[in-house]
């Protein structure tokens, strides 16, 4: 049986911009392998420049490895197969405001990955764009409306119809949960978790909140300085015996705040 | 006295579809060397309040108050001359954004040299210049950079996101402020981060004698050394009172709710399982519901609620709620 997705020594160097043919490179990602199933959940997570955004979007094909292999459903993925690529594994941006395109309506931006890489005619088009504004939680008519006439929440809704309309296997989300409010962000977490079940969808997920990560990850994957120094399933990461970076990345927020926590429980008990 | 006593601001602005108040009616009192956290999500009102207290609001929008006082001065009976004098000498404020705040063109030395008060430096020509570097090196201990050689000379470019705040900072405390107001300072940052720059406001709020009003958007990420908490909502105040009762004891649903959803209190559900929200989204501006403003998303709602609540006390806090949780029984 083969693995959903399967990384094998993935690694991505850059030259730096005034150097010698033969002076050192610098590193982005040292070789990093990981597998990730189908319905699953895989987070990682590190500080900045640690590499993760260097990851993520390898595995998205914005950026070509300097190394390594990709597998998909056990079959090799190269960086020019952009076609099966971006059928099968697609991205969420932080910032909605920039990733939409401004100058077109909501309709027409969930028609461009349609128009690209399927064929089909357009009423047949319309139909699908109106059951996935449904299914992200907006309604049909919204497919009429432009990015600046709806709110940050609706927003982000669109950007994650525009990544499941093509009824992809795996979706990137590159710290798409940070900036949002609070309310907002667990509407957007439900609706990830609904569409997880209902799709099996598999997600990647970039980000440094350890709260989103407990709650919605199967696997976690941690990098730091470009080395991964951790990959396992989040409940074996949590509970056993760590290394002192892992336990400080995964722990670090929730010893700041018990405060919060421990009224929160006081209050399930009244 | 308190430092700063706001009674019933609202702020009025004429749109293209008629007057819409932006700001309903709230209060907040500060007193001196108190940590106060205003929390709202976006489009509550909340950087305004900030903007009314200093004073650079849009000159077209009507600002009304029945108190807007500054240590017992009124601020909107002032010149804009007088206001600016006290603005400039007692209060300061930093923003969420370092990097986009800081001059790009000069070093870090250069941009708090200039923050640095002309009275506070004194001798002669060769002495003031040898006076100021220490000061700014002082100013950069205070904040918590200890290597400010090397600090001083860079550019905000070469600095990482928590010193550029810091240094943000060091130019906010360089007059010894009375008052600074941070707005979201600690929002996209990483967890250890945020917490240094969470601490680092803590501990000035005391060593200074400096009031900090800290606008965040999240109940989870208010300073630990908050003593008063205040939440807003669509320009409407919900709560406020102290940290300790509101957080355990929350009278208004809005705060039960983001208590909720706040990230911490996720720790005990199980993985995957559906996090509590409140249904919807913020109105827009055009369509504020009347009376409670809550009132379309809050779980409590009833016909009442069409008539916007008066102010009610339970001991050390105030909610404006017809229907408020967590009743103590009597």
């Amino acid at each position: 049986m083969s693995h959903l997705l399967e990384a094998v020594d993935l690694f991505k160097t850059f030259r730096p911009r005034r150097a010698w043919p033969w002076s050192k490179k610098s590193v982005a990602l040292e070789p990093t392998s990981f597998t990730l199933e189908a319905g699953e959940t895989l987070a990682i997570m590190g500080e900045t420049g640690s590499g993760k955004s260097t990851l993520s979007k390898i595995i998205a094909g914005v950026e070509a490895p300097s190394g390594g292999e990709l597998y998909l459903n056990g079959q090799k993925l190269n960086y020019a197969q952009s076609k099966r690529r971006c059928q099968n594994i697609r991205m969420v941006f932080q910032d909605s405001d920039k990733s939409l395109n401004q100058q077109l309506t909501v309709g027409q931006q969930l028609e461009e990955p349609l128009l690209f890489n399927r064929d089909m005619p357009s009423s047949e088009r319309n139909q699908l764009i109106n059951s996935t504004l449904r299914k992200v939680g907006l309604l049909a008519e919204h497919a009429a409306f432009y990015p600046h006439m709806l709110s940050t929440g609706q927003k982000q809704r669109v950007a994650i119809a525009r990544a499941i309309i093509l009824d992809p296997q795996i979706v990137v989300a590159d710290e798409a949960l940070v900036a949002l409010d609070p309310s907002v962000r667990a509407q957007i977490i439900n609706l990830m978790l609904d569409l997880q079940k209902d799709m099996g969808i598999s997600y990647i997920i970039v980000t440094h909140s350890p709260q989103i990560v407990k709650h919605i990850a199967d696997k976690i994957l941690i990098l730091y300085r470009g080395k991964m120094i951790a990959f396992n399933e989040t409940e074996r990461l949590l509970t056993e015996k760590q290394q002192p970076y892992v336990e400080t990345l995964l722990h670090e927020h929730l010893t700041n705040h018990s405060q919060i926590t421990g009224n929160s429980s006081a209050k399930v008990t009244e | 006295m308190d430092l700063l006593d706001i009674r019933n601001l609202t702020i009025e602005m004429d749109g293209p579809h008629g007057r819409v108040r932006v700001l309903d009616k709230v209060s907040l009192q500060l007193k001196e060397g108190e940590v106060h956290s205003l929390v709202g999500e976006s489009g509550s009102g909340k950087s305004l309040l900030a903007k009314a207290v200093i004073g650079v609001l849009n000159p077209l929008w009507d600002v009304t108050a029945d108190r807007l006082w500054w240590n017992g001065k009124d601020l909107l009976a002032m010149t804009p001359k007088q206001r600016r004098a006290i603005t400039g000498r007692d209060m300061a404020m930093i923003f969420q954004d370092p990097l986009a705040y800081l001059d790009p063109n000069a070093t870090v030395a250069e941009q708090i040299t200039e923050a640095i008060p002309a009275g506070d430096v004194t001798g002669t020509f060769l002495h003031r210049r040898v006076d100021r570097k220490t000061r700014v090196a002082n100013l950069l201990h205070r904040v918590g950079i200890r290597d400010h050689d090397a600090i001083m000379q860079s550019y905000p470019y070469e600095l990482s996101e928590g010193i550029a705040q810091k240094v943000s900072i060091a130019i906010a405390i360089a007059h010894r402020p009375k008052l600074l107001i941070a707005d979201e300072p600690t929002t996209a940052m990483e967890p250890s981060t945020k917490e240094q720059i969470q601490r680092l406001l803590g501990k000035l709020a005391v060593s200074q004698n400096m009031s900090v009003l800290l606008i965040t958007q999240d109940v989870a990420s208010i300073l630990p050394a908050t003593q008063r908490v205040s939440l807003l909502y669509c320009g409407q105040m919900m709560e406020h009172g102290d940290t300790e009762k509101v957080l355990e004891r929350p009278a208004h649903p809005y705060t039960d709710a983001m208590i909720k959803m706040s990230l911490q209190a996720h720790a005990e559900l199980a993985p995957k399982s559906r996090l509590p929200s409140l249904p919807g989204a913020v109105p827009t501006l055009r369509h504020m519901p009347i009376g409670c403003r809550l009132g379309p998303r809050c779980p409590y709602a009833q016909k009442q609620c069409v008539k916007a609540p008066l102010v009610r006390h339970r001991e050390a806090q105030s909610y404006y709620c017809h229907f408020p949780l967590n009743e103590p029984e009597s």
